[in-house]
């Protein structure tokens, strides 16, 4: 490990680490545009010069580009380092138009954070500035090339990171042009990111555009519900609309990206027509009343029906907290009949997946990223967990051979611009290919994932799940001797169903007497239920979800909830009434109603959800890299941290 | 449109080649010779014979200075205005091409005869000024050279 000393600090880091990245190591932050983590150096910026006063190397050099060797003496603040960096950022302003007010970048702009920081301010060059005309890059992304800087970092990472072949840089010199060759829609399913890496406002999400300014944002370290990966999101909020998603570093699990259908879909929350008010009887009501009501019914159905009449409801969606009160409401009133799974396959392959797995354990996105040898077993990585398909394709990049089995290679393999070869079953993996071997799969398919773990000693799997929750979903009826409604319904016992954020299909429950619905999507499930409670989504509320490798992360409260200001009848707008909630606000998490109704039927609620042994998830950091609460063999050991 | 002929002609050269792209720069030559320039349609065609994207091969064709992704004239004038041509007077022989041909330097005269570019460099820096006609290089130009060589292109 090479000693060098940087602004009189002495850092020790391994060989080949760059001098940027070892200052960064004990706090001290170099700027820089080009060089990016996960995209690494191409000294294209000029900006992190540094003066190296002392050791084998002597001078102004590029950080980014300088592998630390052993006596370096490094300073960030020399006059002539810092002229240097000065001059840059003036150099780069050179062609950068003055249009801050108007660019959707302005207030989290790194080019604009370093043209104050560098102290430029009045324009010396009365040349003329570079101009280009700009694409239409379909409905996400919003182009505008005059803001360029040219460090290259998007075409990295569309090309390099994520094998995209209609983006890319064109030109030469001083004249290169960030685009497609033709206008047009981009193909990658991960070309958001391409507004999180630019360190101006080349790219900006088109789809909040001219909404808000970043000192304005609602924001709170989150997670993605789309898939079971539980990639780590920034949401962006104003007036109770969630206007935009940006990736937030989780090196464990996402790295630095998400994937657009998180990124872009899932925009639910912002439905005029969520369930804002209880309802009973298709009437909306006050809370008391609702819940009054709620506890009449079920008292009646209890005393019609018996204890066993009633089943309780969770889903793969639901936060662990409320899959956990659910479960404690189950057992004051329906011992034995709660469930957290729909249809009997899902539970059966979620439960199946907890047992299959090999001693060697999960496999984490970054165990993926860092495979010798990558099989999938016939999952559509690209439309179930993109994020996979994108940690698939860095192992590739680092040199694993990757292999599919039961779909497409060539929709897979030129999708994500790298080669794989088919196979028709494991055994046709060569023996001697299988380093560090990860084999993804998908819970619906168990037996395919079943390994024979003398010839794949070593490797780690990667099943997908149904829902951000449904490995909270599976350990909990594992707990509980949960199976699934289907199941449930099949006994001809069940008179009354409580589906807490559960989507049910509404034929499903035609013949049931009682159907309360708690959930903040307008659902089938909900549209049929005679009472529903509202809930607030996960943007609205503290929470939990345990992701495919069981690792539970915490996220926050982002906004607040009511009906977006936008789109919000203008009658009721300014409110004329005086109130405390903002109109359609007065919901609440599903956990805290479940306790609220724990606590009317005779139980006792608990302070918070977490007891027993989920107790050491009270306070789990939402930025930090979650708590592993399954491995196999025992479900409570301790990993991750 | 390119003829099926010549699509033939340019899909056996990219075999030859032991990586397609190799062949790249060979096959957008060849569709400028076809075309003049090299058109969208020709960024079409050679992609679809290299086996890349039309955005990968505009990456290669508009990085090099003499594939032309805009019409030009019959003859295309590089006029080098790089260091050393520019010490031997470059600037003047590119205001006598200015006046002669009527054009600024990227434009095409109206006859469409010549197109006039400048350009970085065609490594005959002991020999400049320097220009290249169409296939031709010219270097240590003088005026009068400039004349009877504009005549007799």
């Amino acid at each position: 490990m090479p000693g060098l000393i940087i602004d009189d600090i002495p850092v020790e880091v391994p060989a080949g680490t760059t001098v940027i990245e070892a200052a960064r190591s004990v706090g001290i932050w170099i700027p820089h545009f080009c060089y990016h983590p996960a995209l690494g150096s191409v000294g294209a910026c000029r900006l992190c010069a540094v003066k190296l006063l002392d050791g084998p190397v002597k001078g102004i050099q590029m950080s980014c580009m300088l592998p630390v060797q052993e006596g370096m003496v490094v300073s960030t603040t020399d006059a002539e380092a810092q002229a240097m960096r000065r001059n840059v950022i003036e150099w780069l302003m050179i062609n950068h138009p003055h249009d801050c007010p108007v660019c959707d970048e302005g207030g989290e702009c790194t080019l604009q954070d370093y043209t104050i920081a560098g102290g430029h301010g009045l324009r010396r060059y009365d040349g003329k500035k570079r101009t280009y005309h700009n694409q239409e890059l379909g409905p996400h992304i919003q182009h505008e090339m005059n803001r360029c800087i040219h460090c290259y970092r998007c075409v990295r990472f569309y090309q390099e990171q994520a094998g995209g072949t209609d983006f890319g840089v064109m030109g030469s010199g001083a004249r290169v042009y960030f685009g497609r060759f033709k206008e047009g829609a981009l193909d990658s399913p991960f070309s958001g990111n391409l507004v999180d890496v630019c360190p101006t406002g080349v790219f900006t999400d088109k789809t909040s555009r001219f909404r808000a300014r970043y000192w304005d944002y609602d924001m709170a370290p989150s997670l993605c519900p789309g898939c079971s990966l539980g990639c780590n999101i920034t949401p962006v909020a104003r007036y109770r609309e969630l206007l935009k998603i940006k990736a937030r570093r989780n090196d464990g699990v996402n790295g630095w990206f998400i994937c657009d259908r998180g990124r872009f879909g899932g925009r639910e929350v912002n439905d005029p027509a969520r369930p804002r008010a209880p309802r009973v009887d298709g009437v909306d009501v006050p809370w008391d009343q609702a819940l009054d009501t709620f506890v009449l019914r079920l008292g009646e159905l209890l005393a019609t029906h018996g204890a066993g009449s009633l089943a309780l409801v969770g889903s793969p969606r639901l936060p662990l907290e409320g899959q956990l009160l659910l479960a404690r409401l189950a057992e004051i009133v329906s011992p034995g009949n709660v469930c957290w799974f729909t249809t009997a396959g899902e539970a059966r392959g979620v439960l199946a997946a907890l047992e299959t797995l090999p001693p060697e354990g999960v496999a984490s996105l970054a165990d993926v990223r860092g495979a010798g040898c990558v099989v999938i077993l016939g999952v559509d990585l690209l439309a179930e967990a993109p994020m996979m398909a994108l940690a698939v394709r860095q192992a590739w990049r680092n040199g694993a051979k990757v292999y599919v089995m039961g779909i497409s290679e060539w929709t897979f393999g030129s999708f994500l611009g790298i080669s794989v070869t088919p196979v028709s079953s494991l055994d046709e993996v060569p023996p001697a290919e299988r380093v560090k071997p990860v084999l993804i799969g998908n819970s619906r398919d168990l037996p395919s994932a079943r390994v024979d773990e003398k010839l794949w000693g070593g490797a780690r799997v990667a099943l997908l799940q149904s829902g951000p929750n449904a490995v909270g979903a599976a350990l909990l009826s594992v707990d509980h001797d949960g199976a699934s409604l289907e199941e449930l319904l099949a006994s001809g016992r069940i008179k009354g169903v409580v589906a807490v954020e559960a989507d049910i299909p509404g034929s499903w429950l035609a013949g049931i007497p009682f159907v309360a619905a708690l959930d903040w999507r307008q659902t089938e499930t909900v549209a049929v239920a005679q009472l529903l409670l509202p809930t607030t989504s996960w943007l609205e509320m503290d929470g939990t979800f345990i992701n495919y490798e069981g690792r539970a992360q915490r996220f926050l409260k982002v906004m607040n909830p009511g009906i977006p200001l936008r789109g919000l009848d203008p009658t009721l707008h300014p409110p004329r009434i005086h109130r405390s909630v903002p109109p359609g606000g007065d919901l609440r998490p599903a956990w805290r109603l479940l306790a609220h109704l724990v606590e009317r039927l005779g139980g006792r609620s608990p302070e918070s959800p977490f007891t027993g042994r989920w107790e050491r998830l009270r306070d789990l950091h939402p930025e930090g890299e979650g708590i592993m609460v399954y491995t196999h063999g025992s479900d409570s050991s301790e990993g991750g941290g | 449109m390119i003829p099926d002929s010549l699509r033939k002609e340019l899909a056996a050269r990219v075999r030859e080649a032991i990586t397609p792209r190799e062949a790249a720069v060979d096959i957008m030559k060849e569709l400028q010779r076809h075309s003049g320039w090299l058109t969208d349609e020709g960024v079409e065609v050679a992609a679809e014979l290299l086996g890349l994207s039309p955005l990968q091969v505009e990456e290669l064709a508009t990085f090099y200075e003499m594939i032309y992704r805009r019409p030009v004239g019959k003859q295309v004038i590089h006029l080098c205005d790089s260091i050393s041509c520019w010490c031997m007077g470059g600037e003047r022989i590119m205001e006598q091409l200015r006046e002669k041909l009527g054009v600024e330097p990227g434009g095409t005269t109206t006859d469409g005869r010549f197109t006039l570019i400048p350009c970085a460099c065609l490594g005959n820096c002991g020999e400049g000024p320097t220009m290249m006609v169409g296939d031709t290089l010219h270097g240590r130009l003088t005026p009068e050279e400039v004349n009877d060589i504009l005549c007799a292109a």
